[in-house]
């Protein structure tokens, strides 16, 4: 391979490594527990200016003044500040989900997310001398190039390695979340509320797990975004871009691990990357213009013909005695296709009963 | 205190507009139940269409009835076409609230698509400036004042003593209930659609004139202000609206004058919020029917 195509194959996968893990985050907040969180893009910020912070060491100011803007910076080795970050990321999204989970109807709540979203850019670009405002943070040192004394190739590769074992690390946590019996009690929540609550289930509590868990995996994306990127500011965390990610869980399947991975590389890869190559036609930001109008229309297309997406949540089935029924590897239903539609054995009806 | 002053007044005129909106969203909400985020985009649409009929040197009071005809019919056609059988299938309001969401991004980007990153104005006749207490009002705010002020007392009008207004309050009280006596419900809810859009288009209009230059992305700071005004004011409740335009933009323009304006839209969101968090039912609910929006 040479060196470009390598290039740019490594810059694709470290950002389907990025959108995936923020978008499984996104998943076990709207796919398993119900909740619509139009602020999920703002976690994402949070943890990138986190881990900025924490990489570009303190304030310099050159001949000229100051370099860029920002209220406050250290200098820690590498895995620490993606890992602060999405701890900072949780944090804050305790306050955040006290206000907007504690007591409104879901659709109010995701007015009030919509709100925390907008608050924070008008807030950012306000105050540009907190992370930089409109210009933003840049100049951020890429971590194995620095640390490790790798040259820029090696680092790539390097990094992607370390974005991939992330992937792998919160694959596993959302699916075991999904499996575990919290899974069932966040599906509960979502399908009935008041059941669940009935049952004895504290709905705001479990909610505001799912919350702070998904918006740590923002934190982690953004922290493995910027740490790549070297540069972010307001106008990559605009609320559409929460849309985006959206978009990727509805049409991959939501509640569906494997779906979302599917939408991933549908949409904030493959869209985004079918379009880089047409050329600029009439004049430059049609293409992006346009990019965000198939979206929406997939969007209503997949609510429309398809409002389960292209795989499907498994349909959980159990016997009477209480036991899950095995069910295919990659969780049951793969591509709509049902366990009884490719085996034709049928078991009695009343031999087992749906739950969620 | 000439600053706060000249803040108030052009925190009415802010106030006259967002009412229009306001109401405009809240009646649609309280009678169809639908979150509809395309609203905003609505506004913005009929604003370019009315000033497309204004650069072919239409008056822009006569470009101001095509925008609330052109309003009123883009969002009756969004019911009837995107809406109703999303309901009729018995989609979640969740999806209701995606699938606006998405709409109104696609018409977003349509127009932004057309208009491409360039900044319009409209042509106004008479820009006459007066002074009234140390503040600065132009002859176009009196008269979107006035429009404002005339449009609110038609809406009272029609909801207290006409029979479809009597038929739009019992639908958005109880629909079946409604539908069970009588009420054309299905009528109602298209002329609740009608309606909203058509003050949605003043609305976009008298936004444009006021904020002189305008581009396909102003109405997106707006949604907020509609929103928090109508929550505040208790949402479905067209009093509360009005309200709650009232303070939102007298609000936003204090805060403009007092804080940094860059916070003008941080202020009425940070109203929306608190207003979330403590009295979700709108500050006059005790008047009005209580909604059920507290989990």
């Amino acid at each position: 391979m040479s060196a470009e195509v390598q290039f740019y194959l490594v810059i694709l996968l470290v950002y389907g490594c990025v959108a995936l893990i923020s978008c499984w985050g996104l998943d076990l907040q709207f796919g398993d527990t119900g909740i619509l969180n139009f602020a999920f893009i703002v976690f994402q910020a949070v943890g990138a200016y986190t881990a900025a912070l924490l990489t570009l060491g303190p304030v310099e100011t050159g001949v000229f003044g100051k370099m860029q803007e920002y209220f406050w910076g250290a200098d820690l080795p590498f895995p620490v500040p993606v890992l602060v970050a999405a701890g900072v990321g949780a944090l804050l999204s305790v306050p955040i989900g006290f206000v907007a989970l504690r007591r409104l109807r879901s659709d109010y709540q995701a007015v009030a997310m919509l709100a925390v979203s907008l608050i924070a850019t008008t807030m950012m670009v306000a105050s540009p001398g907190f992370v930089g405002g409109q210009l933003g943070l840049y100049a951020i040192p890429q971590p194995f190039e620095d640390s490790f004394a790798l040259s820029s190739t090696e680092a790539t590769w390097a990094y992607l390695g370390f974005c991939i074992a992330c992937v792998a690390v919160v694959g596993w946590i959302v699916v075991r979340i999904s499996r575990a019996p919290l899974g069932r009690t966040l599906r509960a929540i979502r399908e009935h509320p008041d059941a669940a609550a009935a049952l004895g289930i504290n709905l705001t509590a479990v909610r505001m797990g799912a919350f702070v868990v998904g918006n740590a995996l923002a934190a982690l994306s953004g922290a493995l975004l910027i740490q790549f990127i070297g540069a972010y500011s307001t106008n990559d965390w605009l609320f559409p871009e929460t849309f985006i990610l959206l978009a990727a869980v509805i049409i991959g399947g939501s509640g569906n691990k494997f779906g979302v991975m599917l939408g991933v590389l549908l949409l904030p890869v493959g869209l985004s990357e079918a379009v880089r190559y047409l050329p600029s036609i009439i004049r430059p930001g049609l293409i992006h213009q346009l990019q965000f109008i198939v979206l929406g229309m997939m969007i209503l297309a997949f609510l429309w013909f398809r409002p389960t997406g292209l795989c499907p949540e498994r349909r959980r089935r159990f016997d009477v005695d209480g036991r899950a029924r095995p069910s295919l590897a990659f969780g049951g239903t793969w591509l709509g296709l049902q366990r009884g539609s490719l085996k034709r054995t049928r078991r009695p009806a009343d031999a087992s009963a749906e739950v969620l | 205190m000439d600053l706060a002053i000249s803040a108030v007044c052009f925190g009415m005129v802010v106030a006259s507009i967002l009412a229009l909106a306001a109401v405009g969203f809240t009646l649609q909400y309280g009678v169809t139940n639908i979150f509809n985020l395309a609203f905003p985009e609505t506004m913005v649409a009929s604003g370019f269409v009315a000033y497309l009929f204004n650069s072919r040197g239409w008056s822009i009071w006569l470009c101001l009835v095509v925008a609330a005809v052109f309003g009123g019919a883009l969002s009756l056609a969004l019911n009837v076409v995107l809406y109703r059988p999303f309901i009729r299938r018995g989609s979640s309001f969740l999806a209701l609230f995606i699938a606006s969401l998405a709409t109104g991004m696609v018409i977003h980007y349509t127009i932004a698509a057309i208009a491409a990153e360039g900044s319009f104005r409209y042509d106004l006749a008479h820009e006459r400036a007066f002074t009234i207490a140390s503040a600065n009002i132009t002859w176009p705010q009196i008269t979107i004042m006035v429009i404002s002020a005339g449009a609110m007392v038609t809406v009272h009008l029609f909801l207290r003593r006409s029979r479809l207004g009597k038929a739009m309050r019992a639908t958005a009280v109880d629909a079946d209930l409604a539908r069970s006596c009588g009420v054309p419900t299905e009528h109602v809810v298209n002329v609740a659609w009608l309606v909203s859009g058509a003050l949605c288009g003043l609305a976009g209009v008298t936004f444009f004139m006021t904020t002189r230059s305008f581009g396909a992305t102003s109405g997106r700071a707006f949604l907020v202000l509609i929103i928090a005004a109508a929550i505040l004011g208790g949402i479905g409740d067209a009093y509360g609206a009005m309200l709650g335009a009232v303070v939102i933009g007298v609000t936003t323009e204090l805060g403009a004058v007092w804080l940094n304006p860059g916070y003008k839209t941080a202020v009425a969101l940070l109203i929306l919020l608190a207003v979330l968090l403590v009295r979700p039912q709108g500050i006059r609910a005790e008047f009005a029917r209580v909604r059920e929006m507290q989990a």
